[in-house]
């Protein structure tokens, strides 16, 4: 009975949605959605970092780069690479932590055993970080 | 055998239907013992989704259950406000797909009258385009999309928290603390007898003893001679140790089930499968099949799934209803309290089936049913009343990070776990030494853990707070963390390294089944930083 009243209801609401349909022109809904998930951190990648980031987070945090060079910030490279990659929602409350110098990115990203690109995760932990 | 104790009631279970009875009960003023025989949400808890949600799937059976699911779901998003947080889905549809755009959309807007129960916003419909551009791993044969708003929450914090507020109103609450056999007066049920980690056998009276042993069920109402039916249904899900996008995303699977991309904190999960299961409840394992299975149905909508590295597998045992005839996924997720004193067996309440979004509302209903049997009279608050470290608001992460010295990053997840207690935690050793970078945890939090929060094996820890969790799956950590923990409970280097290995051994069951050559990259780092390990 619950279902069968259930079922009715949907197929009530299915027709008075394609009627409102048809009545009201469709206006693009995207720009609001991003602005009411802005604070909770949930914004798009860019269509570039998208491809590329498989290999962004391919980190396994052997720690051969801090060996290389030191800090972006206040970050040890290998947890720029791990941790600030994998909680990238939420990096605008850390925006501290990777403000300031960063050291020769390029030999330490020579030193990966599994080829993370260090400068292109700087350049988007940042990015994500000024929000 | 130690003396017994005497307690009003004890609970058998420590998952989130134990804990959430042993909370409920606590706070109306009852004397309650907790007992769970692995550790606090080890067991379907901890392999769920990691969700909060309302059921729209229940739109199609009854409206009823949607209604109560969301308004549950409100009430634990407001008592445990820290812990939780949005999860957005997009819900791509594909030219074929069992529902097109216009059904899903009416289910969205149906959805969306319940939503506000749950303080989640309505959804909204994107064009193809549009739905790209949110998230352009999108396939290129999406033709729209509806969005849904869910909460994500740790289950594991989520138990402990109950736990926690159980024990700081008066509740003994054991883990690692097997019950073997009911204590029987006749046909009634007057007791437990347990063995603690220790190995020692130990008897507790009780007025009315509770099994929430959620797939144990049956064995547990065995004790008492009653019979308790449920139909398990066995679900896997594949865990990658990032967030591969910031929405969640839902595939059609091959045989037309809903899967779900589902976005949390630091890490991704895919899933679920839902298959009736036999065999073992303690020996579950993942098959390679099943994990194919996920992956092509999410191929379809994000091409790229498959050049991501997971870092391990879950699986757990739904404890459905029993129900002849339907197929699995068929199956509701209703549940059932069973006073057994109409069988005889008097003295014994079972509850059985039901879900993660709706434990606050069973362990309510079943608290109810055995203050009736105690002449109990007290109202139920867990509704209104604050999880420990939500009690006042957060401070800013950043302030936390400069009182403390601690990176913002840190402060942050520590805030998640602990709430508002996150800076106490800080003090109970005053080092920041970073354990495990991945998640990333400090000296200081897994020091409280073990004190405080009945860590006693790394893959406690793991539980507690994320331990071992990211993608370098405790290469980097697991050796540190057991010098820590074993200095807090006294453990001898060679216990120490028999700790690790354990965690080590554990844990690579979990990954076998996922390891691609990309995984293997890292298998051959773990397996020269942990130096043998896993021999």
């Amino acid at each position: 009975m619950a279902r069968a009243d259930s079922l009715a209801k949907l197929a009530f609401a299915y027709g008075l949605h394609l009627t409102r349909r048809r009545l009201t022109r469709p206006r693009s809904q995207l720009a609001k959605l991003l602005e009411t998930y802005a604070p909770d951190g949930i914004r798009p990648l860019l269509p570039d970092e998208r491809e590329r980031h498989p290999h962004l987070i391919g980190c396994i945090n052997c720690g051969l780069c801090a060996l290389a060079a030191g800090r972006v910030g206040k970050v040890r490279l290998p947890e720029l690479a791990s941790s600030y990659m994998r909680l990238y929602a939420r990096l605008g409350e850390a925006a501290s932590d990777v403000e300031g110098e960063a050291p020769d990115i390029e030999a330490a990203a020579s030193a990966c055993p599994v080829g993370v690109p260090l400068v292109e995760v700087a350049a988007i932990v940042r990015r994500l970080a000024a929000g | 055998m130690s003396a017994p104790s005497a307690h009003d009631v004890c609970i058998v279970g420590g998952g989130i239907t134990g804990a959430g009875i042993a909370r409920d009960l606590s706070l109306r003023g009852l004397s309650v013992l907790l007992l769970e025989k692995g550790d606090w949400g080890a067991g379907t808890t901890g392999s769920s989704s990691w969700m909060i949600h309302g059921g729209p799937r229940y739109l199609e059976f009854d409206w009823d259950t949607t209604r109560l699911s969301t308004q549950d779901a409100g009430y634990i998003v407001g008592i445990a406000r820290h812990m939780v947080y949005r999860v957005l889905f997009i819900i791509p549809v594909l030219p074929h797909d069992k529902n097109n755009i216009e059904r899903m959309e009416t289910a969205m807007e149906v959805y969306d009258r319940f939503q506000p129960l749950k303080k989640a916003h309505p959804h909204v419909r994107l064009t193809a385009d549009e739905a790209r551009q949110a998230e352009p791993g999108l396939s290129s044969d999406v033709i729209g999309a509806v969005t849904m708003e869910e909460w994500g929450v740790d289950p594991h914090r989520l138990v402990f928290a109950n736990v926690q507020d159980a024990m700081a109103h008066g509740a003994r609450a054991l883990n690692h603390t097997r019950v073997v056999g009911l204590l029987r007066d006749g046909g009634k049920v007057i007791g437990v007898r347990y063995h603690g980690p220790d190995g020692v056998t130990t008897e507790a009276r009780a007025r009315v003893v509770v099994n929430a042993a959620g797939p144990w069920v049956p064995e547990i109402s065995r004790m008492a001679g009653a019979e308790v039916q449920l139909r398990p249904a066995k679900g896997i899900h594949i865990v990658y140790p990032h967030r591969i996008s910031n929405f969640s995303i839902s595939a059609e699977s091959i045989d037309g089930r809903d899967l779900l991309l589902v976005s949390h904190a630091g890490f991704t999960l895919l899933g679920t499968t839902d298959d009736d299961f036999y065999g073992d409840l303690d020996s579950v394992d993942v098959l390679e099949d099943e994990v194919d299975y996920l992956l092509q149905a999410f191929e379809r909508v994000f091409p790229s799934i498959r050049t991501y590295r997971p870092a391990r597998t879950t699986t757990g045992v739904r404890p459905t209803l029993f129900k002849w005839r339907r197929y699995e996924d068929e199956l509701s997720r209703k549940y059932e309290v069973i006073d057994h004193a109409a069988t005889g067996a008097d003295g014994f309440v079972t509850i059985a089936g039901g879900k993660l979004s709706m434990y606050r509302l069973m362990a309510e209903q079943t608290s109810d049913v055995v203050c009736r049997k105690l002449g109990h009279q007290a109202p139920c608050i867990t509704a209104t009343t604050p999880l420990p470290g939500n009690e006042s608001e957060l401070e800013p992460a950043v302030e936390l990070s400069r009182r403390s010295g601690i990176p913002a990053l840190a402060a942050m997840r520590l805030q998640t776990r602990h709430g508002s207690n996150a800076g106490a935690v800080l003090q109970e050793r005053r080092s920041g030494r970073m354990i495990c970078r991945c998640e990333p945890i400090t000296e200081a939090e897994l020091v409280h853990a073990t004190r405080h929060e009945q860590v006693r094996s790394l893959a406690d820890a793991f539980r507690r707070v994320g331990l071992a969790a990211g993608p370098c799956a405790g290469a980097a950590c697991v050796i540190r963390a057991a010098g820590v923990i074993g200095t807090e409970l006294g453990w001898s280097p060679a216990q120490r390294v028999d700790a690790a290995r354990e965690f080590v051994r554990g844990a690579w069951l979990g990954r076998a089944p996922i390891l691609t050559h990309s995984g293997w990259a890292q298998e051959e780092m773990a397996s020269g930083a942990l130096r043998g390990l896993r021999n």
